[in-house]
């Protein structure tokens, strides 16, 4: 990863992956709702906040920003088929993320455990394909058509409007 | 290498689903009926060297049928996508499917029921497929040069089919004619031209691309890609040669270049595996375990008669863990994950969410192919050494097993994409 945004990018997935891996182990070893303690309280805050950001702010920065480069030199079919899938990804990640912020202060129900559950495991699987897709096509990508002075500004923007 | 360069355009790039699933379900196909002929003809298994029979035919639709197929299917959706350069026309894709899958079916009757006339119009017909699948290869690959470490691979692979061929074609005429000085030598280097040169080096080039991308680890260094290419050409030079030649140990000296080649292709995965963000590794992994143990070991295998021992049993063990062992396993792991992979891409083509993987992807069906084949590897390598026929049986049988779960798990992924495709339609319609 030789470019600046490149690797802030990438940097944002590694955090992302954690998160739902994390989300994974804990769909996959509770098959009830798990009772509520500080440490799932604290887990389902963080995965909540990770989540949004992820979808929020990276997927707003990939789309206003430089999805717009990348149609700019024509390269339109992957710009297409990522936008699609944040379509997809996004009311999922808010659904999951805000059971999670309803859970960790109130807990779950067997009701809420099945809905977190089903939402979760499913974008679990979605978001990691996509994250996929943007590993080993757009990141690299970057490197190969945007040039160093979009580059620098691509990353400034990122750290402004994503952090 | 520009590790970005897999899915950039990929969208732009997709074949329509027919197109490469055509090749796919062939593969399967062939496939389940080489483990039929193997076990209607498996009292010619042990002790096979060579001549006609239902074991040769077996062993072309294995190579023929499924390997090289299956490298036809995904080369052609893969090879635009990778090099980001268009293959060819669609209409030269689809004629070389035309004349390649009935040409291994005739080839193969013949070769079974020893007619001559079936082996040569068969042959003619699957090198016609092949030449054509060398030229749209060629043409793409000249255009490139950001991909060493795929492209390097791509044009051994270009090279050793033409070399498999020439000499395949001689095979089928020796045959009838009997011209050939050595026919066994000259069958010899053409096994190892179509295991490790067009099939290996395939599967050593995609690798590259495709196993980093679906574990999302590390690229695997261009450095790394030119070394493997750079021996593997060393050591396929050499093997080839020195078995057509009759001369062991070049031949010998080959399989060790092969076999250094074998060893930083792997470390180059298991680097790029180490680095992955994906813990949990995928289903068809298990069978990437099983194909990348046995390189090695049927390299290993290949030295026994290359410096001498006999070849019953050496030949065959060698032969059933090249075709059986490392190409088979590794070919079924990746069909298992890009037939699912690819209708995932075309599932969103009509708007609304794309199908899931999982939902696609039936677990019980490659569970069963996974015990089936490790089993048939085990019995059938074990019965081939010791000369024994009841644990042959068995492991044709498990192998049989096997390959009708893996054509159950073929049919059910494109049943559900059709399926999923179906309620996308409904669902315009409404909207």
């Amino acid at each position: 990863m030789n470019t600046q945004t490149g690797a802030l990018l990438h940097q944002a997935h590694m955090t992302t992956i954690e998160a739902l891996q994390s989300l994974d182990e804990l769909l996959g070893s509770n098959k009830k709702a798990p009772a509520k303690d500080d440490l799932l309280a604290r887990k389902l805050k963080q995965l909540a906040r990770i989540l949004k950001s992820e979808v929020e702010s990276h997927f707003g920065f990939e789309e206003n920003h430089l999805f717009k480069v990348f149609v700019e030199q024509g390269e339109t079919g992957i710009v297409t088929m990522l936008t699609h899938e944040h379509r997809s990804i996004l009311p999922l990640a808010l659904q999951v993320a805000d059971l999670a912020v309803a859970a960790a202060e109130a807990g779950f129900t067997d009701a809420t455990w099945t809905e977190f559950k089903d939402a979760g495991a499913e974008l679990v699987e979605r978001e990691i394909f996509h994250i996929q897709k943007e590993e080993m096509g757009l990141l690299s990508a970057i490197s190969a058509l945007v040039d160093p002075e979009t580059d620098e500004e691509l990353a400034d923007i990122y750290r402004r409007e994503v952090g | 290498m520009f590790p970005g360069s897999f899915m950039m355009g990929a969208k732009d790039r997709l074949l329509p689903p027919s197109v490469p699933y055509r090749f796919f379900v062939a593969a399967v196909a062939f496939h389940l009926l080489a483990w039929v002929l193997l076990l209607v003809g498996n009292d010619g298994v042990l002790g096979f060297v060579g001549g006609q029979g239902m074991v040769l035919a077996a062993l072309h639709l294995i190579t023929l049928g499924t390997l090289a197929m299956t490298a036809m299917g995904a080369a052609i959706q893969l090879l635009p996508v990778a090099t980001r350069r268009p293959l060819g026309p669609i209409w030269a894709i689809k004629l070389m499917f035309i004349l390649y899958a009935p040409g291994v079916a005739l080839f193969a009757a013949g070769l079974a029921h020893s007619f001559a006339w079936a082996q040569h119009a068969g042959a003619t017909l699957s090198v016609a497929g092949l030449a054509i699948f060398a030229t749209l290869v060629g043409t793409n690959l000249r255009k490139v040069d950001d991909l060493p470490g795929v492209t390097r691979h791509a044009w051994l692979a270009v090279a050793s089919l033409i070399g498999l061929a020439v000499l395949g074609l001689l095979l089928v005429i020796d045959f009838t004619k009997g011209f050939l000085p050595d026919h066994m030598a000259a069958a010899a280097a053409h096994a190892a031209l179509a295991g490790y040169g067009f099939m290996g080096m395939l599967a050593l080039g995609f690798s590259y691309v495709l196993i980093p991308m679906f574990v999302l680890g590390s690229a695997v260094p261009d450095s790394v890609g030119k070394r493997t290419a750079l021996l593997s050409g060393l050591g396929l030079a050499l093997g080839a040669g020195g078995a057509l030649a009759g001369i062991g140990p070049v031949a010998a000296l080959g399989i060790i270049l092969g076999l250094a080649a074998s060893v930083i292709y792997l470390r180059g995965m298991l680097a790029s595996l180490k680095t992955r963000m994906k813990k949990r590794l995928e289903p068809f992994f298990r069978m990437v375990w099983i194909a990348w143990a046995l390189l090695p070991v049927s390299l290993l295998a290949a030295l026994a008669p290359a410096l001498g021992a006999p070849l019953d049993p050496w030949a065959g063990l060698w032969g059933f863990l090249l075709v059986f062992g490392w190409l088979l396993s590794f070919v079924t792991a990746i069909l298992q994950r890009i037939m699912p992979f690819l209708a995932s891409m075309h599932s969103s083509a009509l708007g609304g969410k794309p199908a899931l993987l999982s939902h696609l992807s039936p677990k019980l069906p490659v569970d069963i192919h996974l015990g089936c084949h490790a089993a048939a590897l085990v019995l059938v390598s074990v019965a081939i050494a010791g000369g024994w026929v009841w644990p042959m049986r068995l492991g044709l049988l498990a192998g049989l097993i096997g390959a009708i779960a893996f054509g159950v798990y073929t049919i059910e992924v494109l049943r559900r994409y059709r399926s999923h495709m179906a309620a996308a339609a409904a669902a315009n319609q409404q909207g």
